[in-house]
């Protein structure tokens, strides 16, 4: 399944308070107690903690036990994931390409039913939010053997098409019911009030449907991607080793045993992800990212 | 040409609209997904052909019978549910305790949740490999060990990971999860904890009785909703056991990947019924956990049914202020 | 018997000075209305009362006992807040008996007890829905349930009728009216709306930008207002210019421009004003010698004053417009180039229509003089009406 589960949203901003007084507005300037300050530190020393075996030794030469710096650095590792004839490049090439494919296959899927389900209320709503979301909770490879004869017949195994096919299965239900939280919360009665200032529905929804709802569609279409970007046990079963994506190329360098190779094509896996989600973050500075609803 | 003004008019209809637009979404998940079960439901009794050939040997028991009579089975299904129970347990109560911490921040909480998630859109692959090279018995921890004189040789560092007690696979599903579980316990306390916890001291309740009353309450159904995404998640990622288990007992997920790619083709069909298997066992927990969790919350949709009661809410002016204060939205669970 | 001191407070935010020595004392048994535009403190000040917010300096007393370093939960004083807060997970009898639940009441004690502050506050039936199941007005209830039931020393409500429609307002208000009288209880409420302090409150604390400007019973705002400000935020249409000058030696001279709060006086009365429609004798007022405001609310003005009466000055304008209120007419008169509001109750002169000369008698008892501070009328932020959602 994929490199996430849920909403991790960049922002957990509150909703902005309303009115009265600044009392109400500001938080009181109390001073959080240094314990609560040493815990957090510490907390987050644990999460980024293993990643420093890794940046050790794919900056090194023959890191052997019990070096806990490495006696020899080397760019050999690195010189080889960042190679331009090596694979690394090509499978990169391979997952940007088919995630970008689940995204936008995603978007379009999910823009519609997200809106249905975010704004109506229906005879059967909530077995259909239930239908959604059971392949996130089914395990991927279950669905991988369930299909992967069927795309042998229709000539779908081992290849792109095939891989993208089956992405959509667990990255779906997160752009769905992701948009169907942002449109939840977006204030569309203002499309009724630019169709009565005179907005015909083009203008209605470039003016205000796209900057009410298309940050927070942004980030369900980032969730898919990365979905899409972490996804080995559906890759691995449907693509048949005939498309290596980055997880791909990572568990099996694993297990070829170059540590530093393998930590070095694990920082390479990683670093476009983490950066993906601290530019959108940024870019969209929190508007939209309140979309909580969706995956609670 | 009658069929077009026709077809206008229930397109306007309003129950057409509703299931077109759902329509795209529900058959993708029904083919590849639904498909996808069935299929594997049909190959595991000899109804379908278990490999791309034609060899359906008809209607047929013996995967499963097979299976129950396999001592690896047993051992397989309890070593799975070890992992998730444990691992879900674990995020849950780390997850809401950090959360908690992290709350009470009050300069640097912005970056504190920023370096809380920094991790979640790590692949699961990276999270292995960096826990090996964290708690392997030549890993970082162990040459810390063995700096600081506490160990001589690898071997004297505890077995973390290929380890019967997969102890590897839940460090790296907590260390995945516990930035999940806070940073949902967190956007709920942001959306509105401090104003109940301001209600509740003037209403005469200590620090730890509004742990228990109000934040932990508060906090109930939406981190419940995420522990049952977390346990689903670590019952079946497969890439993580394959990585940092043992080979024996292996989990359930890599189970039914070994008999699928077993060269004994007769090994096929109990690939299909462990697929089945992991189905029915993930969603009748899951079910199970979601149906005591509503009792544990008694969210009681009758209540919202009957809203619009005659004693007349106060109309809009008398709503809207109101609505950074709805309850949690925990539909998504089931 | 003072239930609530408030001792030269002050509370900053950062940079933002909320509220700038604040000294306050609120009578037991008594209803005090904090009054004031939005973000002049008043919130704040409450949370310094309830101890939810720590004042920067100066000290709060509740009875006898200073509680400036006593957290909220050990103060006895429970908050309504605006937003209700209730708690989602709770049935609203179970908000109810919240608080007593947090001092050991026994279960089923606590819920007999809910359930009659519930029957209290019109809710009797209601016990066991949850706070989203119920109406905004509901919502406010319970949470006012909630706080009876503590009995608690001292009330605090935060805006509690303002985001009501305006008939669930008046039942509101009436309710918080009654239940005070039933029990006495020392209330303070924070609106920014002047008519729900009026009819809720003994007293009234008018803060502007952190600081008490004026404190006094009610009627004292409408009559005796100490300044322009003031006088504005309760409505004063008529601020004439006049030049004041203490004609007796029983003036005391300008105890307007002191800090702090000030009562209605008769003090510094006596004062002789020359307006551009006459000189005027014996006119009382909150100022001394110089550049005035003289106010006069238009309902006091008398059209064609007999010509026997003596308490009155008496000028002659032209009706520039005027307007039909419903339960009376309100006319603007152009009197030597001074505009006077007038209110009657009798049609003729809204019947006869703009241009019309008109007598009228300004009696010198409801004639007030407070200090002019700028040539021209600064507009105020007025009280307008509670806004209606964000």
């Amino acid at each position: 399944m994929s490199a996430l589960q849920g909403t991790p949203l960049p922002d957990a901003s509150p909703p902005a308070v309303s009115r009265v007084d600044r009392a109400t507005a500001a938080a009181p300037p109390r001073r959080a107690p240094r314990g609560t300050v040493v815990a957090t530190t510490l907390l987050i020393a644990l999460l980024l903690v293993p990643f420093t075996p890794l940046v050790l030794a794919s900056v090194s030469q023959g890191y052997f036990f019990p070096q806990v710096i490495p006696e020899t650095f080397s760019a050999r590792a690195w010189r080889l994931v960042l190679d331009p004839a090596g694979g690394a490049w090509t499978a990169l090439g391979a997952t940007v390409r088919i995630a970008l494919t689940v995204t936008a296959l995603s978007l379009v899927i999910a823009i519609p039913a997200g809106r249905t389900l975010g704004t109506r209320t229906f005879r059967g709503k909530r077995a259909v939010e239930l239908v959604l979301l059971a392949p996130v909770l089914v395990p991927t490879i279950a669905v991988a053997i369930g299909i992967h004869v069927v795309f042998i017949r229709l000539g779908l195994a081992g290849g792109t098409l095939g891989v993208v096919l089956v992405h959509l299965v667990p990255a779906l239900p997160y752009v769905v019911l992701l948009s169907a939280g942002v449109f939840a919360n977006a204030a569309l009665g203002l499309e009724e009030q630019a169709r009565s200032l005179g907005a015909s529905p083009w203008r209605r929804f470039v003016h205000v449907t796209v900057p009410l709802v298309g940050p927070g569609l942004a980030v369900a279409g980032l969730f898919g991607f990365l979905v899409s970007w972490g996804q080995y046990a559906l890759t691995l079963v449907i693509g048949g080793g005939q498309v290596v994506t980055l997880p791909i190329l990572l568990f099996s360098t694993a297990s070829g045993g170059d540590v530093a190779v393998t930590a070095a094509t694990a920082l390479f896996h990683g670093a476009p992800a983490v950066l993906l989600l601290v530019v959108t973050s940024r870019v969209l500075g929190g508007s939209g990212l309140t979309t909580f609803g969706g995956v609670r | 040409m009658t069929a077009i003004p026709a077809l206008r008019s229930r397109l306007r209809d309003e129950r057409v609209r509703t299931w077109l637009s759902l329509a795209p979404a529900l058959t993708v998940v029904a083919v590849l997904f639904g498909g996808a079960v069935v299929l594997a439901g049909l190959r595991s009794i000899g109804l379908l052909s278990p490999v791309a050939g034609d060899l359906a040997t008809g209607p047929s028991l013996e995967a499963y019978r097979s299976l129950a009579g396999d001592p690896e089975l047993q051992r397989a299904a309890l070593l799975t549910l070890h992992v998730a129970a444990t691992s879900t347990v674990l995020s849950v109560v780390l997850g809401v305790a950090a959360a908690l911490t992290v709350h009470r921040l009050v300069r640097g909480r912005r970056l504190a949740i920023t370096l809380l998630q920094l991790n979640l859109p790590i692949p699961h692959v990276i999270g292995a490999v960096a826990i090996l090279a964290l708690l392997g018995q030549s890993g970082l921890f162990a040459r810390v060990g063995a700096r600081t004189g506490l160990l001589d040789a690898p071997a004297d560092f505890p077995a973390l990971v290929f380890d019967p007690w997969a102890i590897g696979i839940i460090a790296q599903y907590v260390w995945k999860e516990v930035p999940f579980i806070a940073i949902v316990a967190l956007a709920i306390l942001a959306a509105r904890g401090d104003r109940l916890d301001d209600a509740a001291r003037t209403l005469g309740a200590t620090g730890w009785q509004r742990l228990r009353h109000v934040t932990l309450p508060l906090l109930l159904p939406g981190v419940l909703s995420a522990a049952i995404i977390v346990f689903a998640f670590s019952f079946g990622t497969f890439e993580v056991p394959l990585l940092l288990g043992s080979s024996f007992p292996a989990v359930l997920p890599v189970l039914a990947y070994r008999r699928y790619t077993d060269l004994d083709l007769a090994a096929r069909p109990e690939a299909m019924a462990l697929s089945v298997l992991m189905t029915v066992i993930v969603v009748a927990l899951v079910l199970l956990g979601a149906w005591l969790a509503r009792r544990a919350v008694r969210a009681d949709r009758a209540d919202r049914a009957g809203r619009g009661d005659p004693g007349g809410r106060g109309g809009r002016g008398a709503r809207t202020d109101q609505d950074g204060d709805r309850p949690d939205r925990t539909e998504v669970a089931p | 018997m003072t239930a609530i001191v408030l001792e030269g407070v002050t509370h900053d935010y950062g940079a933002t000075r909320a509220l700038d020595h604040v000294s306050l004392e609120v009578g037991s048994g008594t209803v005090t209305a904090l009054l004031g535009p939005s973000g002049c403190g008043k919130t704040t000040a409450l949370k310094v009362i309830a101890g939810l917010v720590s004042p920067t300096r100066g000290r709060v007393r509740l009875g006898d006992r200073d509680v400036t370093d006593v957290p909220a939960e050990r103060r006895d004083a429970v908050m309504v807040f605006q937003d209700h807060r209730l708690f989602p997970y709770l049935t609203a009898v179970d908000n109810v008996a919240f608080g007593l639940r947090m001092r050991g009441v026994g279960a089923r004690q606590r819920r007999a007890r809910a359930a009659e502050a519930l029957e209290r506050v019109g809710l009797g039936g209601l016990g066991d829905r949850r706070p989203d199941a119920l109406s905004g007005g509901q919502q406010q209830r319970v949470a006012l349930a909630r706080a009876l039931v503590l009995e608690p020393r001292v009330l605090l409500l935060d805006e509690p009728l303002a985001s009501l429609d305006t008939h669930l307002r008046d039942d509101l208000r009436a309710l918080i009216l009654e239940i005070h009288r039933e029990h006495d209880l020392t209330t303070v409420v924070v609106t920014h709306d002047r008519e729900e302090a009026t009819v809720l409150a003994d007293e009234i604390a008018l803060l502007f930008d952190g600081r008490v400007h004026q404190h006094g019973a009610p009627r004292s705002f409408f009559e005796r207002p100490r300044s322009a400000r003031s006088a504005r935020f309760f409505g004063a249409v008529n601020l004439l210019p006049a030049t004041a000058s203490s004609t007796a030696a029983n003036s005391t001279g300008p105890d307007g421009a002191a800090a702090g709060s000030i009562g209605p006086s008769s003090a510094g009365s006596d004062l002789r004003l020359d307006t551009p429609f006459g000189a005027i004798d014996g006119v009382p007022g909150a100022v001394g010698s110089g550049a005035a405001w003289v106010t006069i609310r238009p309902e006091r003005v008398v059209v064609d004053p007999a010509a026997d009466r003596v308490d009155v000055h008496r000028v002659e304008g032209r009706v520039v417009a005027a307007s039909f209120l419903g339960d009376r007419t309100r006319a603007v008169v152009d009197v030597d180039g001074t505009e006077v509001t007038v209110d009657v109750h009798d049609d003729a002169l809204i019947d006869a229509g703009p241009g019309r000369s008109v007598r009228l008698g300004l009696p010198i008892n409801a004639l007030w003089t407070i200090p002019r501070e700028s040539s021209a009328p600064q507009p105020e932020a007025r009280p307008a009406d509670p806004p209606r959602g964000p």
